[in-house]
């Protein structure tokens, strides 16, 4: 490994990721398999709709506890927004969408990412919750249940667009971040800018991880 | 194709149920034990081996009694939520305008079983399927009348076109006069199982007044559907426009080795 | 039916009483739907709510058993209105006849008619008054105090409304509804019909009830017109026909009567049986029994033996003895019968007082049982309370065919003979009825020629030309048809009658042709006609119908010879022949002849035969001094009753039934539990569409029994809250002969009664049940277990061991119980 580099995650967390990651993906794709019939056809390869529903519903088993240990990982980072400097963080979008001169310092998380952690966290469970009525829907009173669909779909809606912008931004829209869940290491100036103030703090606290 | 409709003519129901019976004889639906719990109804309500059931409902009234039966069975919705939800398109409307089912199709994801404003599917955990009437399509399509209709001794079930039915419908409306009305014809489009009911509505057990397809239904599927991939599409898109105008972050930079390579 | 399903449709006013048409006989209602949309009044007379009243115009509610209060108070209201069709009760009736002086009404003779001795009635009192040449004195002005018109209003003047209601419990208002409204159908041109079931007939008066019917529909000219008639809704499928072809030990076939032993010869028995008249233009149909009989004797025995001779070899009665149902079992149950064939029935469920039934078997040396499915009676020795090893009774069970599996011809109420075609093989060994009873005529006859017996002749010289037969001269196979065309009959010689010749060995075409000399065979003079020379009529499928009235001619056929409503010759105007209802008319006179339906004993307009040909005097019984207990109705209380006493008389219960329940008559199962606190709950029996007579067929069949599975009573809200009864719970209902377990049906449809200003409640169960079908019981290996379990015995355990005067059917709708919550 080069020198100099910064580790940003441990290995458990990025395994909670991945398969929260593929979980998703797997779920959407089977969701989506399911909710309209012209992408019906997802479901050829498996062997049915059937099939594609039964994985839907077992990926739905992995999905559960990692984006339970997900959330108690990232809880206190990503899960709590601070104020003023995320506000002030807020008001310039980050500088993601237009030129900003100084873009207030973030910790681990910028607010974006928080948002995207609320979004994933909140419907998550949502999709856990209605997903798992669903499955088993017999003895729920009917309105209820026909409510569950309503937010299932809801919660998809939300996710799904959020997927592309986390896919966007860990990828190309800001190089470097790839690395940061595959192989824990990113480099000093992607830390600088994504996470100066967690950077600071972890060098004045000593916890800093650098690579020799 | 025409549509045809079964018109069903309380005012003419004997509860008789022989329309009950040639249902599971024609579907080769089979008897399931049964007790009695203080009623003619049995089995109590519409089962994976009960397509059509009789409700039998005692009412009374300044010291009249009056008994009421109920062909109870699907409705035949033309804007029906079971197919609207049905992911397999198990569900679907045949020519006639009828709801049909195709087994094979059917994943048994009970999404029909709660979208229904009738409360008519039915998930029968042996096969792991949903199964309702099917206004006997394998007769209906060879010209002939459904079973139900074919055994009803008193001309309470009718089917024919859905124009004549409704006249008849409503010309038999007139004729009962008082509280009579035609039930059906005018919510979730037309059903294609119509009533003629001597009582108003609200009377009936179970038969909802004002039947529309649930709201939730609609949300999903007719906003949140759409809204779900226009929105991934403009999320998609934004990100492309994000990319050619304002370009990835910069996050190279810094002295270490591994900053710049990173950001080369 | 005097009239037929299809007719029902034309009637202005359906009155159904003594039945739930509705359920139990589901079709009927194709037609009373009919008539309602045509504009007719539909009339429900029943204790309980039904689904034949929910369609009904007018309920009306009765405590059981009191229908010929509340008929006799509609006779009563027509008379005082003066609502009756004036003509054709004067033509069409003996309203116009003058009865003996000497004869006197219930109500001027403690209850009862003069003449009661022993509980018999001497009918010289009853007799009408002749002229020296021995016709009936008449007052046409319908005046005469003596005249059966002024004797019955003066008999039914006793029932005004306020007394039936005191009687029956049924408020006065919906008394004079109904009446108001029925008596509208005596208007000329309008027709009333009345459906009734076993809810008239299963009544120590039940042949009174029908009669009283019969009264008022010849009041409002209602009889022998499309949309009228009297109609008894048949219960089985071919009780009509197996009526017609004796089922009942008192008649042959065709309504001829059985033989006694007073009558040694048949010249003695055509002299006591073959009714005379010398009213001038009375046809007097049964002048021609010598006829018949020596027809049926040639169907019998062919030409092997004498008319004489043949007559000597049929059983007799012994004079005053009843071989009826209730008398037979009373033998068994006393050790007087040996042997038992139960065939297609099952006694241990359909015969009142169960118990005693099933005790009877017990008493029997052999039983045979013959039947499609187990039942309770072939399985006695496995049933509640009973110990195989103490019975002696051996049991043997012939499978047989179901009414699918096998050809032949059924006849429904409407008295449509209509041919069915074998649809199926018989299971295993099953085999018609037929066959069956060919392999045992043929062993028995084998045993008489081998060991002789009294009158072995009966057996031995009788043919059984059955079909083709086999080298030993036996019937290989029974071929129906050639039962068919017994029954119809054939020519034995050659004959000629009219100018025409008719060849030995071809069918006789119709009755009209029946000899009295043997040159005739007819096994069944009614059904003379059904299959001739141009086929089988039967077999008949044509669909045209240019009567207009739905009689359909040429579909099946009808007996009599083809005709489809029977006195059809009073639904005209006796002078002019125009027909009253001239839009639905039955026949119709084109100058020459009558068209439309077979006429029924009408001649040229004008010519002043009177229509009812099969009654010596032609015209319909008012007054009708044939029957037991009375020449008018009078309302009697069942044998079980919930009051002290008559209100109508001080004769409290029909004086000329037979009685087992008193001292030195019968045994303690017999007990009868009148006005007791311990019963104090009026009780009827009933049938449900799902299930039909004792369930025999019907329990077996998977999705029967999931739509009714449990034995039920039904019982009032007021009661079950009196009594602590739930809907749905379990409880026990009571007689002095025995209990029975039921589900609680707890109905709004059941109000109790004020009679005579007490509170009366009535309960009902329906008699489809029995242990066989049910899970608690023991299953050994090799019985049969049913696909869906029911629950519950059979009702017959609590109805009493009692019968109708004339017919001895047993009174099982009206009876006392008491109804608990089952204990433990
Ligand atoms: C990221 C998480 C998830 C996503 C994106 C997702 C997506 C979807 C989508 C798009 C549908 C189709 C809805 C429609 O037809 O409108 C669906 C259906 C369904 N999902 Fe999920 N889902 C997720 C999690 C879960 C979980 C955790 C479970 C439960 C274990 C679950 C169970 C179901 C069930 C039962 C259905 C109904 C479809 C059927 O059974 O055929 N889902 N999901
Ligand atoms: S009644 Fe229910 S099951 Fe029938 S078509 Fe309408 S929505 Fe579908
Ligand atoms: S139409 Fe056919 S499937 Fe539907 S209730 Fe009637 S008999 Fe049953
Ligand atoms: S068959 Fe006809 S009359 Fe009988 S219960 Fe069904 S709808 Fe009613």
């Amino acid at each position: 490994m080069k020198k100099g580099m910064i580790k940003v995650s441990d290995s458990f967390e990025r395994i909670v990721h991945w398969c929260m990651a593929i979980s998703c993906i797997i779920l959407m794709i089977s969701g989506l398999g399911m909710m309209f019939h012209s992408f019906n056809f997802i479901a050829i390869p498996v062997g049915g709709l059937k099939n594609l529903k039964l994985i839907h519903n077992f990926t739905g088993l992995v999905f559960i506890p990692s984006l339970l240990f997900a959330i108690l990982i990232w809880w206190k980072e990503a899960g709590i927004f601070r104020f003023p400097e995320d506000l002030e963080w807020i008001k310039v979008a980050g500088g993601y969408l237009w030129h900003v001169d100084k873009v207030p310092e973030t910790g681990k998380y910028n607010p974006g990412q928080k948002a995207f952690f609320w979004a994933v966290a909140f419907f998550g469970v949502v999709m856990i919750v209605t997903g798992l009525i669903m499955w088993f829907p017999l003895g729920f009173p009917v309105k209820l249940v026909r409510w569950m669909y309503t937010l299932h779909a809801l919660g998809f809606f939300v996710i799904f667009s959020f997927f592309f912008v986390h896919l966007y931004l860990g990828t190309v829209g800001v190089p470097g971040s790839v690395s940061a869940i595959l192989t824990g290491w990113v480099t000093r100036s992607w830390a600088e800018k994504q996470c100066p103030k967690w950077l600071k703090e972890m060098e004045e606290s000593g916890k800093l991880e650098v690579s020799e | 194709m025409s549509e045809k409709i079964k018109l069903c003519d309380l005012s003419k129901c004997t509860g008789c149920r022989g329309c009950q019976l040639a249902c599971k004889q024609w579907n080769q639906l089979p008897a399931k034990q049964t007790v009695n719990y203080g009623t003619y109804q049995n089995p109590p309500d519409l089962q994976p081996n009960t397509w059509n059931v009789i409700r039998f409902q005692e009412i009374s009234e300044n010291g009249a009694v009056d008994w009421l039966f109920r062909h109870d069975a699907c409705m035949h919705c033309t804007d029906a939520a079971c197919v609207k939800v049905c992911p397999s398109g198990a569900l679907y409307h045949t020519k006639y305008g009828t709801v049909a089912l195709d087994s094979a199709k059917c994943i048994g994801c009970k999404e029909c079983v709660f979208a229904c404003p009738f409360e008519v599917p039915r998930y029968d955990p042996e096969t792991d399927k949903v199964i309702k009437c099917d206004m006997c399509y394998s007769r209906i399509d060879n010209a002939m009348q459904p079973a139900c209709v074919k055994a009803c001794p008193t001309g309470a079930l009718r089917f024919g076109d859905k124009k004549e039915m409704l006249q008849i419908a409503y010309a038999r409306a007139k004729e009962l006069g008082g509280d009579a009305s035609v039930y059906g014809d005018t919510f979730v489009d037309g059903t294609h199982m119509i009533y003629v009911l001597p009582r108003k509505a609200a009377v009936y057990d179970r038969l909802p007044e004002k039947p529309r397809v649930p709201f939730s239904v609609i949300a999903w599927k007719d906003w949140l559907k759409p809204l779900s991939l226009l929105a991934a599409g403009g999320v998609v898109g934004g990100a492309f426009l994000h990319y050619i105008i304002h370009g990835p972050k910069d996050t190279s930079g810094g002295g270490d080795q591994a900053s710049r390579e990173g950001g080369e | 039916m005097t009239n037929h399903w299809i007719d029902i449709q034309y009637s202005d006013c359906v009155l159904i009483m003594g039945s739930n048409a509705a359920s139990n006989h589901p079709i009927s209602f194709k037609y009373v739907t009919k008539a309602i949309e045509n504009g007719a009044k539909l009339i429900s007379v029943d204790p309980r709510f039904t689904q034949t009243s929910s369609k009904a115009d007018i309920y009306a509610s009765l405590r059981s058993g009191t229908d010929i209060a509340f008929l006799g108070g509609m006779i009563n209201y027509i008379l005082e209105n003066n609502l009756i069709q004036e003509k054709y009760v004067k033509y069409y009736t003996n309203a116009s006849f003058l009865v003996n002086p000497d004869f006197k009404l219930p109500g001027e003779n403690e209850g009862v008619f003069s003449g009661l001795k022993d509980a018999t009635y001497d009918k010289s009192s009853w007799a009408f008054q002749t002229d020296l040449k021995g016709v009936v004195k008449k007052d046409m002005t319908l005046t005469d105090p003596n005249c059966v018109y002024q004797l019955l209003k003066k008999h039914y003047s006793r029932y005004n409304p306020d007394i039936v209601s005191r009687i029956t419990g049924t408020p006065k208002d919906k008394l004079l509804e109904v009446y108001k409204e029925y008596a509208k159908t005596g208007a000329v041109g309008k027709a009333g019909t009345i459906m009734y079931a076993m809810g008239w007939t299963q009544h120590t008066v039940g042949v009174q009830n029908i009669r009283t019917m019969s009264i008022i529909q010849l009041l409002l000219g209602n009889m022998g017109v499309a949309g009228g008639g009297v109609n008894a809704l048949r219960g089985e499928s071919n009780v009509q026909g197996s009526t017609d072809h004796a089922l009942l030990f008192h008649i042959l076939p065709g309504y001829l009567k059985t033989p006694s032993a007073s009558l040694p010869t048949l010249a003695v028995y055509n002299a006591k049986n073959t009714p005379t008249t010398v009213e001038p233009n009375s046809l007097n149909w049964w002048k021609n029994t010598p006829k018949y009989m020596a027809s049926f004797l040639r169907a019998h025995y062919g030409v092997s033996a004498t008319l004489e001779e043949a007559y000597g070899y049929l059983p007799k009665l012994d004079d005053g003895q009843n071989y009826s149902w209730l008398s037979l079992f009373d033998a068994m149950y006393k050790e007087k019968l040996t042997g038992f064939f139960s065939w297609g029935q099952n006694p241990a469920c359909s015969g009142a007082s169960s118990n005693k039934t099933r005790q009877a078997i017990t008493k029997l040396d052999w039983m045979v049982n013959v039947n499609i499915f187990d039942n309770e009676t072939g399985s006695f020795w496995k049933g509640p309370g009973m110990d195989p090893k103490k019975i002696k009774t051996e049991v043997f069970m012939l499978p047989c065919s179901a009414s699918i599996e096998k050809e032949g011809s059924i006849i429904n109420s409407g008295r449509w003979m209509q041919w069915r075609y074998k649809a199926v093989d018989s299971p295993g060994v099953a085999m018609p009825d037929g066959e069956i009873i060919s392999e045992l005529f043929y062993k028995v006859r084998e045993l008489y020629e081998k060991e002789g017996g009294p009158l072995k002749e009966a057996i031995t010289k009788m043919t059984w030309d059955y079909g083709p037969k086999g080298v030993d001269g036996t019937v290989r196979h029974l071929d129906v048809h050639y039962i068919a065309k017994e029954i119809n009959g054939y020519f034995l010689e050659d004959k000629e009658i009219n100018g025409t010749l008719y060849k030995k060995g071809s069918l006789v075409p119709s009755f009209a042709f029946l000899q009295d000399d043997g040159s005739t065979s007819s096994g069944n003079w009614l059904y003379c006609n059904s299959y001739t020379e141009k086929g089988n009529m039967a077999a008949r499928r044509g669909k045209k119908d240019e009567s207009g009235i739905g009689l359909y001619p040429e579909w099946a056929w009808s007996w009599p010879v083809n005709r489809r409503i029977i006195y059809n010759g009073a639904s005209v105007d006796p002078e002019t022949g125009r027909p009253w209802d001239t839009e639905h008319p039955v026949i119709i006179w084109n100058g020459s002849s009558w068209v439309g339906d077979v006429p029924d004993g009408v001649a040229a307009p004008g010519a002043g035969r009177p229509p009812f040909i099969m009654k010596p005097h032609g015209v319909g019984s008012i007054f009708g001094p044939g029957l037991a207990d009375g020449p008018f109705p009078e309302h009697y209380e069942p044998l079980e009753c919930p009051i002290e006493k008559n209100i109508l008389s001080p004769q409290f219960v029909n004086p000329t039934i037979k009685r087992w329940d008193e001292e030195g008559t019968g045994t303690d199962v017999d007990a009868r539990a009148t006005c007791d606190p311990r019963f104090p709950i009026v009780c009827s029996t009933y049938r449900v569409s799902e299930h039909w007579q004792t369930g025999l067929m019907t329990r077996w069949c998977p999705w029967l029994a999931e739509m009714q599975p449990s034995m039920f009573v039904e019982i009032g809200t007021e009661l079950a809250k009196n009594k602590g009864i739930k809907n749905g719970e379990i409880v026990t209902v009571k007689s002095v002969r025995g209990q029975v377990d039921a589900v609680a049906i707890v109905t709004e449809r059941w109000k109790p009664f004020t009679i005579d200003g007490n509170t009366i409640h009535e309960i009902g169960i329906p008699w489809h049940y029995g242990w066989v079908t049910t899970k608690m019981r023991e299953y050994v290996h090799g019985d049969k277990k049913p696909e869906v379990f029911t629950f519950g015995d059979s009702a017959n355990i609590v109805t009493p061991f009692i019968g109708d005067a004339n017919t001895m059917i047993p009174e099982s709708k009206a009876f006392m119980v008491n109804v608990e919550r089952k204990e433990g």
